[in-house]
């Protein structure tokens, strides 16, 4: 019975949430937030996406101009991510990502001083393990693999496959419970604020 | 009190990671610059003004993407990177991936780049390995990422065939070779050396005093040489 109640109060905060978001979208200033957070976090997430060696070469001794073609290589880099299903997988993190800032703007424009945000930094935790299960685990390559050899040595690199998917999982998770919560929120402020402009206008 | 733990959470994982890349990218891992075997080097030991070296697995796209354009652009590498810059560039073959559970092909190859060093052609026998390699699965999509369909497990006969390809590589002494694995307690004792310095991962890159973690290419030659050229004027811009 509890659990049914959970689902259905999900279903209705889920359905919530869509309609908040596409309220939000599609208000210019706001579409513009979400398409630049969104190609922020895409542009990052390729960059780290085959390993650190981008990073690494960015502080090494090559000249600005090689460095700056480094930072401009990533553009065509960034369409290569639809070719194959770990690229989509960035997209879809970058797309739920820039979601989530959107949603997280909107929401300090626009509430009432009191209202809390809860959300936020679940959101937060999910964009860092986003990150975090980029590479290429099984190669060793990505930040979680020396994470895994600095805290546990480098038996555990065997294990670094397992956690970077479980990764990914648990980001997706956390943005969408970010996504919900966060746009649960906006919906309420969204129908408080059209209230009262209704009950300005009868008045 | 929740919101106040997750916050916390999130310093405390932002700070960590931070923290992370900073200190990987200002203290590189010291390494031991004695070669492990000639074979797998190029250019001139004695003279040379730089090391360089590349830890790797056979069995793992990211460095093959790396040999694989410098085998199309063997000519400007030999010329100008190992010739005129007088660069040792050192290959260090493990099979960190066979070790770590993720490929079972890891193995019998590092063997039989062992085994190809002891006949007196690592550089040709590794060459022609990777070529079919890609001919036979990463030009197909397999096996060049985590989510890609992963290679099968190979036979011995996939190995033991690349000799009939070299002139240099006798093909009885490749088979007898690794059906005595007369070589995998070099290959065991690399790996074992290797684990210590690459924080479990390949392709790392000890060029000189730069360090790099993975290889940004799109198995593309062209491109990705671009890339190998990056990361070696790196190394000679690290000295």
């Amino acid at each position: 019975m509890a659990i049914r109640k959970i689902i259905e109060t999900i279903s209705d905060r889920s359905k919530f949430a869509l309609v908040s978001t596409g309220y939000i979208l599609k208000k210019p200033k706001y579409l513009a937030v979400f398409l630049l957070s969104f190609l922020v976090f895409l542009y990052f997430l390729t960059f780290f996406r085959d390993g650190s060696s981008n990073w690494q070469l960015i502080w090494s001794g090559l000249a600005i101009d090689r460095k700056l073609e480094i930072l401009g290589r990533i553009f065509p880099a960034i369409l290569e991510n639809f070719t194959s299903f770990y690229g989509i997988t960035i997209i879809f993190l970058s797309l739920w990502q820039g979601i989530v800032v959107t949603q997280i703007v909107f929401a300090l424009r626009n509430r009432e001083k009191e209202q809390s945000l809860n959300g936020v930094s679940t959101g937060g935790i999910g964009a860092v393990l986003g990150f975090l299960a980029l590479g290429c685990p099984s190669c060793g390559i990505g930040l979680l693999t020396p994470l895994l050899s600095a805290i546990a040595g480098a038996s555990a690199v065997a294990l670094s496959e397992t956690v970077g998917y479980a990764l990914t999982i648990l980001a997706f998770i956390l943005l969408l419970y970010s996504i919900i919560r966060l746009g649960y929120i906006n919906f309420i402020i969204i129908s408080s604020k059209n209230y009262k402009e209704e009950h300005a206008k009868s008045h | 009190m929740q919101k106040a733990i997750r916050i916390g959470l999130l310093v405390l994982v932002v700070g960590f990671l931070g923290a992370l890349v900073i200190f990987n990218s200002i203290n590189p891992t010291p390494i031991d610059m004695t070669v492990w075997n000639e074979q797998m080097t190029k250019g001139n030991k004695e003279t040379a003004t730089h090391h360089f070296i590349m830890y790797t697995d056979i069995f793992c796209p990211y460095c093959d993407k790396f040999s694989d354009a410098v085998a199309a652009n063997m000519e400007h590498f030999d010329k100008h990177y190992i010739e005129e810059n007088n660069i040792l560039f050192e290959i260090r073959v493990t099979d960190v991936n066979y070790e770590n559970g993720h490929s079972t092909n890891s193995r019998p190859a590092g063997e039989a780049a062992y085994c190809a060093a002891k006949q007196g052609d690592f550089w040709g026998y590794y060459y022609a390995l990777l070529a079919k390699i890609y001919k036979d699965y990463h030009s197909r999509g397999i096996g060049v990422d985590r989510y890609s369909e992963k290679i099968p497990t190979l036979s011995m006969d996939y190995f033991y065939n690349i000799a009939d390809e070299l002139d240099s590589i006798d093909r009885d002494k490749l088979v007898s070779c690794m059906k005595n694995n007369e070589t995998v307690a070099e290959l065991d004792k690399n790996t074992k050396e290797a684990q210590k310095k690459i924080n479990g991962g390949v392709p790392r890159f000890f060029f000189d005093k730069f360090t790099a973690d993975g290889f940004a290419g799109t198995w593309n030659t062209d491109n990705d040489y671009k890339e190998v050229q990056r990361l070696m004027d790196a190394g000679l811009a690290s000295k």
